[in-house]
């Protein structure tokens, strides 16, 4: 419908205001991240760019040296990377997997109690995850599993799992029986129909199983500071915050802001790169929460 | 039965049956037992140092909802909460309204609203830190040529700090709203704009009368996700301002972390976090009631607008009118 000239001006003022808001934030911190500390310091943010480069990243990235004050922290946020891969990339594969059979299962069969039974497996997404904190803190200090990949990975896993599960089960419910059907009549068996049948047709589905899990390890703070915080394991979040202004421990105020800002725009890159990878597939889904979706339902 | 061809019935569901049994006891080990130890936590006092354990029954509950630093921080919490998701729901159906018109650069704006919750939740403290921050700071260096502000203004002091991490969250999650109002105001069939059109309908009564009462599901949708989403945050908080200056920002999450790592109250960490999970679920369930019961708020605020006057209001009446 075509509209007046006095609501295509409201439409532009929207468009407007909706970039900004979601795009300053973004470039100011991009902004900083080019700039030398130095003149950060002196002159402040808003100022002509001058000596703007990617020093900052390559400071990170091991390729320049950086001041000695935050050598060490740097290193954090390279080790942080490269401890975030693996379990980011665990959780995904391992928790995609799981949610695959169960979801498989849950999609596609019914049995009795199976809305109770789902309903259980949600629970765990109701409850705040600083409530179970306490005693998977405790049960993995006693196992030795505090500052290890496993420890992180499993307790991911927890949260993941149902998430996926629910994601995938509305996706394989939505699949055409008649293929699966026709395999097990030629007699094709139950995994293998799985396999070879309904994966590839639920791709889409899985590719964003895969993304939502990977996204969840990558971004979480709670408790990758609390069980890898100051070890070699220690993921990105945590290791971000070494040099964040607020936190007391470093002492060195400022310092480290143009480095800060610079390891969090690269920290962005991978999750977005995977989605961007995923972005067709993703649009397609339904990727609200779990829990209120069958509420409301 | 919703099962594949007849004769592999029993096998599919015992198939079936193996899976969802599997992934429950996985639930039992990994999420159930961690509970039932959470609680047997609660109801002990732990000395670390003397390694011994005491019964004292429902001493730490008590403890917690008679302590003013406990109360105070469960208010920041809900203050925290609804500042939250009243501005998730402003901004994200006001994304949504932009993002539902037709203009050119519709998809990568679409796409671009997205990014903020990509991030996670440190980045996004970062964003705002170089926002927010008193010497070099966007807001400061913006406002203080003007001579609005002095320099080194705090902008997160004492009154503020709460607010405005609630505007950091909504920042990160106001995208989420933003696409389940997309997806609801999709489902409002065009011929009602059309109709309203030509009764020459002003573009508030449409939206008050048309748009609104569509959208009723999904702004449940938004304030039940929100509520739940804003009652347990703790990364950006703690990435923002560690629940500073003073306690001006530590909200129950936060104070839970406290308890457990700076003072090792394991007990009364367990004990608080009992308590936030039961405030988390009645204020959701409280949310979601309410705002399913009062189906008529929309018609009540439309009634509001209609009652404003307006010079061409004779002519202007909505298609209710036969």
């Amino acid at each position: 419908m075509k509209k007046t000239p006095g609501e295509r001006a409201i439409l532009w003022v929207g468009v407007a205001l909706v970039t900004a808001w979601t795009l300053v934030p973004i470039a100011v911190m991009v902004w900083v991240s080019l700039m030398p500390l130095d003149a950060l310091i002196d002159y402040g943010l808003l100022q002509w760019p001058s000596g703007m480069s990617l020093a900052n990243y390559r400071a990170l990235l091991g390729i320049a040296n950086i001041n000695a004050v935050f050598g060490g922290e740097a290193v954090a946020v390279a080790l942080g990377f490269f401890n975030s891969a693996v379990v980011a990339g665990a959780v995904a594969v391992i928790g995609t997997a799981a949610a695959v059979i169960g979801g498989y299962a849950f999609g596609r069969f019914d049995f009795p109690l199976k809305n109770a039974l789902l309903f259980a497996l949600l629970s765990v997404r109701v409850l705040p995850p600083i409530a179970v904190l306490i005693p998977y803190f405790v049960i993995l200090s006693t196992l030795h599993l505090v500052g290890t990949y496993v420890g992180l990975i499993v307790t991911y896993l927890t949260a993941v799992v149902p998430l996926l599960t629910w994601v995938l089960m509305d996706y394989f419910a939505s699949l055409p029986l008649e293929i699966e059907r026709a395999a097990r009549i030629d007699g094709c068996g139950r995994l293998r129909t799985l396999w070879h049948v309904t994966m590839p047709m639920a791709a889409p589905g899985i590719a964003a199983a895969f993304v939502i899990a990977f996204l969840t390890a990558w971004n979480e703070l709670l408790f990758g500071l609390v069980l890898t915080g100051g070890t070699a394991k220690q993921t990105l979040s945590p290791a971000l915050l070494a040099f964040s202004p607020t936190m007391p421990s470093t002492g060195t105020a400022n310092l480290g802001m143009t480095l800060f800002a610079a390891s969090s725009v690269l920290s962005t890159v991978p999750p977005l790169f995977l989605a961007l990878l995923a972005q067709r597939y993703i649009r397609r889904l339904n990727v609200a929460d779990p829990v209120l979706s069958q509420v409301l339902r | 039965m919703k099962c594949l061809a007849q004769p592999l019935e029993r096998s599919d569901a015992r198939f079936a049956f193996t899976i969802v049994v599997g992934l429950l006891l996985l639930n039992v080990i990994i999420f159930i037992l961690p509970l039932i130890y959470a609680a047997w936590i609660s109801f002990h006092d732990r000395d670390v140092i003397l390694r011994t354990q005491e019964f004292v029954g429902l001493d730490h509950y008590r403890r917690i909802l008679s302590s003013p630093e406990a109360i105070a921080a469960i208010f920041r919490s809900i203050i925290f909460t609804a500042v939250a998701v009243i501005l998730s729901l402003l901004i994200g159906l006001g994304i949504a309204l932009v993002l539902n018109e037709d203009f050119p650069g519709r998809p990568l704006l679409r796409a671009v609203i997205l990014l903020p919750w990509a991030f996670s939740e440190v980045v996004t403290a970062t964003a705002w830190i170089f926002i927010l921050n008193p010497t070099f700071g966007a807001l400061t260096g913006l406002l203080r040529p003007l001579g609005l502000v002095e320099a080194n203004h705090a902008w997160i002091n004492e009154n503020t700090a709460l607010y405005w991490v609630a505007i950091a969250f909504v920042w990160h999650i106001a995208p989420l709203g933003a696409l389940f109002f997309l997806a609801g105001l999709q489902t409002i069939p065009d011929s009602l704009y059309q109709a309203a059109r030509i009764d020459r309908a002003p573009a508030l009564s449409r939206f008050f009368h048309v748009t609104l009462p569509y959208l009723h599901p999904t702004v449940v949708i938004v304030v039940v996700v929100v509520t739940m989403e804003a009652f347990r945050s703790f990364d950006l908080l703690f990435a923002l301002t560690r629940g500073g200056p003073g306690a001006a920002s530590q909200t129950f999450p936060m104070l839970i972390f406290r308890y457990t790592f700076e003072f090792s109250q394991y007990g009364l960490a367990a004990a608080a976090s009992y308590i936030l999970a039961a405030i988390s679920m009645i204020i959701t369930t409280v949310c979601y009631v309410v705002l399913m019961r009062r189906r008529h708020i929309a018609r009540i605020a439309a009634a509001a607008i209609d009652a404003i006057p307006r010079p061409r209001a004779a002519g202007t009446r909505v298609a209710t009118q036969p």
